[in-house]
């Protein structure tokens, strides 16, 4: 079973594209992450996918068949929202009930599908309360067991973590991961956090402006990201970059000076902030940099130096920073092997 | 809250309590008085009660029906209006169409006018239609004022809803219909409620459409009580004792509501 978005554009009635041109193919099984920052069309494609919205122009293909015009009753499709839109007047129970009641289920299989359902989230000591009763862990459990439990082979999440506290997504997330690897089903999650986006997906779809920026693994998506955007967007904090100019292998870019493997001419270098290191400023390829900020988030530190004007550059390292203090001037390198290059016109990643 | 407002305050809803209440008091001793106590010069607050009103007018002048006619109108009239208006009201809430807010106040200024104005126009509206002196007659006319105001509140009940609840309910497996039928006009209940109630007392209370529609028949019981102003003088007694019948159902339903009632005053009014 695949998932195909072909050529698919949104505009809104107010002139807005929120999707330009969408080109996008996943398999069953698989946990993909549509992530962007807000106004990216994340939640616009997922909308789409589910039926709730019609695309302006292009094709939505579940299997190779054309769902475009389907209403989302005959999709196939889970789905968790938002603000979790369980039904105040029912109890937890017929909430979870309510996709078989539709159906027609007999009462006994009802019961059996929405304990079964409600023992693998961990819920099966409330079904009798009101969703009023539930705390916002619990009902975001519940619209999971809802959106699960007529076992639809798509389940689509917008946002469903972004409503929890810090401690709570976290633990939710572990949850989400332990029921993809559990059951046998396609998971689109809409996220604008790319932590999460990294610890769930087994594919992320980075989207910018309505437009797929990168679609690829976590883990591609961050050794190698498409773009300036990707680069700045995944990592938390994020990658530097460094504006400059390539003369005979030499980058110069503010305070900067380094050895790089780049033809000559204007070039944005990128470098992740775990990835420079201390060096003496003796050695040859070493940078002088004046810390401007320092910040313990134990066990880690960044410290955030001035470079001549241009953006600031961060490191992040677990070395024992006790000794540097701002204002001080501290020797760093640029590793050859973890530098990045772009465009510095279109961002675009170069080689 | 300190104390001197606060008896303040009792002190101004005490005067306009007895304000309101006095003439409907004097009413319910009215229909249980006699006719030389009615007439006296001296009003009293002591008599010798009768019964006899009652009988009078609902037995021997054959009133009884006329409650059923005023039940029959205004039930007919509060569910036409709401099975009409409330799909107008949540399409209002709902959807985003051209001139949408033209035609939302549109439904307010049919209540602009005042109700006399088109007294006549009505009245040969329904003569055409051969309706007149119909129960019917005056449940469409009702219906014509109680729409707007089905439209106006029950808009700002919807709009309470999170529309994820509608999508929550279509990936569930509903059409867009069912969804409005069977998730969110329960989760409206109480709005429906009390936007239904109201729409029961101002039918039960209108006069002038019901006067000029129906003379016999279909008289509801706001139209009965001239019909005991005679050439022989007015029946006291027994229009105070229609009068109170006639309010009955209006305490007893806005005693069962009157929560909701206001708030679902405030919000139609706010939220609108």
């Amino acid at each position: 079973m695949t998932v195909s978005f072909r050529q698919v554009t949104k505009r809104f009635a107010d002139g807005t594209t929120a999707l330009d041109q969408l080109d996008l193919d996943f398999e069953l099984g698989e946990f993909v992450v549509l992530l962007g920052p807000s106004g990216s069309g994340k939640t616009t494609a997922c909308r789409l996918l589910a039926g709730l919205e019609t695309p302006t122009s292009g094709r939505i293909e579940i299997d190779g068949k054309d769902v475009t015009e389907v209403p989302p009753r005959f999709r196939g499709i889970g789905m968790v929202f938002q603000n979790y839109a369980l039904y105040s007047h029912k109890s937890v129970f017929e909430n979870i009930a309510y996709p078989l009641r539709i159906r027609k289920l007999p009462a006994s299989e009802i019961e059996s599908q929405v304990k079964a359902v409600a023992g693998l989230l961990r819920i099966g000591d409330y079904l009798h309360r009101k969703p009023a009763q539930l705390s916002g862990g619990q009902a975001q459990r519940v619209a999971v067991a809802r959106a699960l439990v007529w076992e639809p082979a798509i389940c689509l999440m917008d946002e469903p973590l972004s409503n929890l506290d810090a401690l709570l997504r976290l633990h939710m997330r572990t949850e989400l991961n332990r029921l993809h690897r559990k059951l046998d089903k396609t998971f689109v999650f809409v996220t604008h956090d790319q932590e999460e986006a990294m610890t769930l997906a087994t594919r992320i779809a980075v989207l910018k402006d309505g437009r797929l920026v990168q679609f690829d693994e976590p883990r591609a998506i961050y050794r190698r990201p498409a773009n300036r955007f990707v680069a700045e967007f995944m990592g938390r904090p994020a990658m530097n970059t460094i504006d400059g100019k390539v003369e005979g292998g030499v980058f110069r870019g503010g305070a900067i000076v380094c050895a790089v493997d780049c033809p000559d001419g204007p070039v944005t270098l990128g470098i992740r902030p775990e990835q420079i290191e201390f060096a003496d400023a003796a050695a040859p390829g070493a940078v002088q940099l004046t810390v401007d900020v320092k910040e313990a988030i134990e066990p880690d530190t960044l410290l955030i130096f001035q470079n001549n004007g241009g953006a600031a550059v961060t490191l992040r390292t677990q070395k024992n920073c006790d000794v540097i203090e701002p204002g001080q001037p501290v020797g760093l390198s640029f590793p050859k092997d973890a530098l990045h290059y772009f465009d510095a016109a279109t961002g675009l990643r170069l080689a | 809250m300190n104390r001197s407002y606060k008896t303040l305050a009792i002190g101004v809803l005490a005067c306009v309590l007895v304000l309101a209440l006095t003439p409907y008091v004097w009413m319910l001793l009215t229909s249980f008085k006699g006719r030389l106590d009615i007439l006296s010069p001296q009003p009293t607050w002591f008599f010798t009660p009768t019964l006899s009103n009652y009988p009078a007018v609902f037995i021997d002048k054959e009133y009884l029906p006329l409650v059923y006619n005023s039940l029959a109108i205004s039930l007919g009239s509060t569910a036409l209006s709401i099975l009409i208006g409330a799909p107008a009201a949540y399409v209002f809430a709902r959807t985003d169409f051209a001139g949408k807010e033209d035609l939302f106040f549109f439904f307010l200024t049919t209540r602009m006018a005042p109700p006399v104005s088109i007294a006549v126009p009505l009245f040969l509206f329904f003569t055409t239609l051969g309706l007149t002196d119909t129960i019917y007659a005056v449940v469409i006319a009702h219906t014509s004022f109680n729409l707007s105001l089905v439209v106006w509140m029950m808009r700002g009940f919807f709009a309470e809803i999170p529309k994820e609840i509608d999508e929550a309910a279509m990936m569930d497996g509903r059409s867009k219909f069912g969804a409005f039928v069977r998730v969110i006009v329960p989760l409206a209940a109480p709005g429906l409620a009390a936007t239904a109630v109201l729409c029961f007392i101002l039918s039960w209370n209108e006069f002038l459409y019901a006067f000029i529609l129906v003379a016999f028949e279909g008289r509801p019981l706001t139209v009965g009580i001239p019909g005991l102003i005679t050439p022989h003088g007015t029946l006291w007694g027994q229009v105070a004792a229609v009068a109170v019948v006639a309010t009955l159902p209006i305490l007893v339903f806005t005693f069962l509501v009157q929560k909701h009632l206001v708030r679902g005053l405030t919000f139609g009014a706010v939220k609108g």
